[in-house]
């Protein structure tokens, strides 16, 4: 087993604490993870998107003394990486250099996050490129506009409330003065984790820490985010558009983070559910295997952005507050009812019924060989780890393996009872057609599946039930919204 | 197991929020010198053949308890010849997860999940590739239940009809990506006889058709999952010696086949073609220009001149990408490219712009590029920065044995043997300025052109 190396060194200073996660080692190459502990949630209320274009700015703009041509043509015969993720709560530059090249590297990354250049024109192209992102992007990705859409509705009342990347409209007024005054006031020391692993010396990084701590010292005061409105009646969002097929996310507010005591059992329950893009999960089985409805069908219990483009589940997207989510990968719109009351059906089957000793052990057995596999890189291990500290959580690895040797069935199907019973839904539908689609959801009618072979008794006679299985949707709480008013 | 499908697409579309889910692996391993003499691939390992022509690639590498196997059959969407089945490659791979007499399906999913493997398989133009990475000691396992798959492969035809739905799922949720939908049009209009006028994923009317092609499947197995077809890699922590007597115990009885394609040639296109994509939808105006390239080669320069061709004229660096996405700011995104591929294929540059007005003056500014590298030497300084950046980007590549396998795996599906990637850096440590001018006045001709355009719905 691979032993975490991170040590975390509190700065003695009293003030300023730059927090810093190392894991030196022999490696001819240099991974850095520089989190910032402020994001989308950090937005002001009439700037949704300014903690992402801030970011970008950084990471796609030039510095102080080289414009972004140059320093494209510095960075190039290196091969190195410099890239920006934003979430709610945190905003991360991930770097990657060859040894050789670190001197060089570091140069322009420090430059890059201690001195940006905040050049008009930069900004005007990297404001043309966020909205973009949201207009032709994000709207031509119906699966994660399904999801952004569901996350935005679940939270809309508190900080988590808007899609990170903005609104169109806000992007459009947004100014190079708003990204200077967000990073003057959320880019700070106590803000700061400062990741990093490979083959540097010791001076190398304490001469780091002496160029970071010339950024400001204070953190912004961050409003936590409100408790979610409870769901007290499955509703759905149909989003209108062109499209061949239909794509569904649903979901509902959960408060469970590795933060809190049931989360192993809620992790264990979700991958027996539906482990993202793998075999072996019950919708994954029932839903394409057995019944080919479609390409995939997966279960979560935190958030997992570009799960269509990514196998593992990604670092630094830390949230104090997640959702429970089933994914329901496009569907051929005459099978699209019966695979929503399929996934409904298979969800309250194991809330009423709890997991199976066998579904239990198998995939407490899966957890804990697979979580082996999440910090395979270093840039995962120090993602990992400092996820960990911003939760107050053990080493993930280690915990998950722990957790699992003692874990039981009966703790799942409490948690099974105590989180997942009794919710109801928000879901979310990207179709054509979304006025007729809102009619085929609300009615009761029977949406009979008709297969292309023969099918096992057992299956057909499912079948029977599920095509008939309520949707708890009524008309009222049933919204249809043409693709072009979505984060606009 | 879930399959993935290299399929190419635009570039992120939200860069600051998804940036970081393209960064490429990272770190390197073994002694590396960026400009110096001496092989790129830094590994030793061996190379032996079974009698029945099955190839054994054994890498050992110095990351310690982790073994990953690629093992790599050269049948992509290039291998399908006959009309009515475009696709068939990729939907194979699905099925080589549907189990065998001693692996039924369940088994053989529980095993990989049991000994915690990360286990999958992606399907390219010109070869397939099943994957798992896992603990040292569950080699033996491993090795087993892929030559067991490999030659006993047995599934229902209602299993199989089933699963080709699952690739119509596929097919529909890429859809969404205008990208995707102008690749398609690209390829289908650039070439008349070539495979590569399909998409991996096939045709939407063959994938549509592929229920009722239950027999054809078999004949498909039957050809090509062969072992002359197929070369196994196991990089990391594994002896050479014990894995060829692990493998002579499970593949040495697989029977040699009788099948060769013969893959059309495509015939030298005489006149410039385009079409046009109307997008029924949001989506920014985007114009592909392709050329006729070359099939890849390490005997001759053509290949990596033009890769080197593709750097310079339109990467982020180039004086074209500066001009129209960052000065101008008429384009969000320029870049070129020139696959390696077993067949000659296109070379490509694509524009996104951001006004419809500004389209034909994007096409021409390419055009206008496209001319100068044909007729001026390159700065030798750029093609140096462009030797050490190729270098370095592979160095970062590989840095778990997993994504070792992974690079070698493209380079044997085009000559099967990892010494690929080292003639094609020798390749490119030879290139002179006036290889690449030669390359571009060789190959980016206008007879050989087709230009592929997409606007949003009706905006043309």
């Amino acid at each position: 087993m691979k032993t975490l190396t991170a040590i975390l060194l509190l700065s003695a200073a009293a003030t300023a604490q730059i927090r810093v996660i190392q894991l030196p080692g022999k490696s001819p190459l240099v991974t850095f993870r520089l989190v910032f502990t402020t994001g989308a949630a950090a937005d002001p209320v009439d700037k949704p998107g300014l903690a992402n274009l801030t970011a970008m700015m950084i990471a796609e703009g030039g510095t102080k003394d080289l414009t972004y041509k140059q320093f494209g043509e510095a960075m190039f015969p290196m091969a190195a990486s410099f890239d920006a993720q934003v979430d709610k709560e945190m905003t991360t530059f991930i770097g990657e250099t060859h040894v050789d090249n670190l001197t060089a590297y570091y140069k322009l990354l420090r430059a890059k996050l201690l001195e940006p250049g905040w050049r008009e024109d930069d900004f005007q192209r990297i404001k043309d490129d966020a909205i973009n992102g949201v207009r032709v992007g994000l709207r031509n990705n119906d699966e994660e506009l399904g999801k952004e859409v569901l996350f935005a509705e679940l939270y809309k009342e508190g900080t988590y409330g808007h899609y990170t990347g903005g609104t169109i409209s806000s992007l459009e007024k947004l100014t190079l003065d708003d990204v200077k005054q967000f990073y003057r006031m959320h880019y700070s020391q106590s803000n700061l984790f400062l990741g990093i692993a490979g083959g540097y010396s010791e001076k190398f990084l304490e001469g780091m820490k002496k160029d970071f701590r010339t950024l400001p010292t204070g953190a912004a005061f961050h409003p936590r985010n409100k408790a979610p409105a409870p769901i007290t009646e499955n509703r759905a969002i149909v989003i209108e558009k062109d499209t061949r097929s239909v794509a569904f996310s649903l979901g509902f507010p959960l408060l469970t983070t590795r933060a809190t005591k049931e989360y192993p059992a809620m992790l264990l329950l979700a991958s027996y559910l539906g482990q993202h893009r793998m075999s072996g999960g019950v919708l994954y089985d029932v839903m394409r295997e057995k019944r080919g409805l479609n390409y995939g069908d997966y279960a979560y219990i935190e958030y997992f952005p570009f799960g269509g483009f990514s196998m593992e589940p990604p670092q630094n997207v830390a949230r104090h507050q997640q959702a429970f989510q089933l994914w329901i990968r496009p569907v051929e719109p005459p099978t699209a009812k019966f695979a929503l009351r399929l996934a409904l059906y298979e969800f309250d089957k194991l809330v009423k019924e709890g997991i199976p000793q066998d579904g239990f052990e198998r995939t407490r057995d899966f957890l804990t060989k697979y979580v082996n596999v999440l910090t395979r890189t270093k840039s995962a291990e120090l993602g990992y780890a400092i996820d960990s500290i911003w939760y107050g959580a053990p080493n993930y690895v280690d915990e998950i393996k722990k957790s699992m040797s003692t874990l039981t069935r009966d703790e799942v199907n409490q948690y099974i009872q105590a989180r997942l019973a009794n919710r109801h839904f928000v879901i979310t539908v990207v179709t054509k057609d979304g006025e007729a689609f809102k009619k085929l959801l609300a009615s009761d009618d029977p949406s009979p599946m008709t297969y292309n072979s023969p099918k096992p008794e057992a299956i057909m006679a499912e079948d029977k039930i599920v095509e008939k299985y309520p949707l708890g949707l009524k008309a009222e709480n049933i919204t249809v919204v043409p693709v072009g008013t979505v984060f606009q | 197991m879930e399959d993935v499908t290299h399929l190419r697409g635009w570039p992120p579309y939200n860069k600051g929020v998804i940036a970081k889910w393209l960064l490429l692996a990272c770190c390197s391993a073994a002694a590396f010198a960026a400009n110096g003499p001496g092989k790129v691939f830094p590994y030793a390992y061996t190379q032996e053949d079974l009698p029945n022509g099955l190839r054994l690639i054994v890498v050992p590498t110095e990351f310690p308890n982790i073994v990953a196997t690629y093992i790599v059959v050269q049948t992509g969407s290039r291998n399908e010849v006959e009309a009515g089945h475009t696709g068939f490659a990729h939907l194979f791979e699905h099925l080589m997860f549907k189990g065998t007499k001693n692996y039924p399906k369940e088994k053989y999913t529980e095993t990989l999940r049991n000994i915690g493997a990360s286990s999958n398989a992606f399907t390219t133009d010109d070869y397939t590739c099943f994957y798992n990475v896992f603990s040292k000691e569950d080699l033996p396992t491993v090795l087993a239940m892929e030559a067991d798959r490999f030659q006993n492969l047995k599934y229902s035809e209602p299993e199989f009809k089933t699963e080709s739905l699952a690739v119509l799922g596929e097919y529909n949720k890429n859809s969404s990506n205008p990208g995707q939908k102008l690749r398609e049009v690209l390829v289908d209009t650039a070439f008349d006889r070539s495979t590569y006028k399909h998409t991996t994923m096939g045709f939407l009317k063959d994938v549509q058709d592929m229920p009722n092609q239950y027999d054809y499947s078999i004949k498909f197995f039957d050809r090509y999952y062969r072992p002359e077809y197929t070369t196994i890699l196991v990089v990391g922590d594994a002896k050479a010696k014990e894995v060829r007597a692990l493998v002579d115990k499970g593949w040495g009885q697989w029977k040699h086949g009788e099948y060769k394609p013969e893959i059309p040639q495509e015939p030298a296109q005489e006149q410039p073609r385009t079409a046009h994509v109307d997008w029924q939808g949001a989506a920014l105006p985007t114009i592909s220009i392709a050329y006729k390239g070359p099939a890849y080669t390490d005997t001759a320069k053509d290949s990596a001149a033009l890769d080197a061709l593709a750097y310079l004229a339109f990467s982020q660096t180039s004086d074209l990408y500066q001009k129209l996405v960052v000065t101008e700011q008429k384009a969000d995104s320029l870049f070129g490219s020139m696959p390696n591929r077993v067949d000659p294929t296109l070379f490509t540059i694509s524009a996104r712009v951001k006004k419809q007005a500004d389209m034909d003056y994007v096409r021409d500014q390419i055009l206008a590029a496209v001319k100068t590298f044909q007729e001026k030497p390159v700065d030798a300084a750029r093609l140096d920065a462009v030797r050490k950046h190729l270098r370095y980007q592979l160095a970062l590549s590989m840095d778990s044995s997993d994504s070792i396998a992974g690079v070698l795996a493209s380079f044997v599906a085009l000559r099967r043997t990892p010494d690929t990637l080292n003639k094609l850096f020798d390749q490119y440590a030879a290139l002179t300025p006036e290889d690449v001018q030669k390359a571009a006045a060789k190959y980016l001709v206008e007879s050989g052109r087709t230009t592929v355009t997409l606007t949003p719905g009706g905006a043309r």
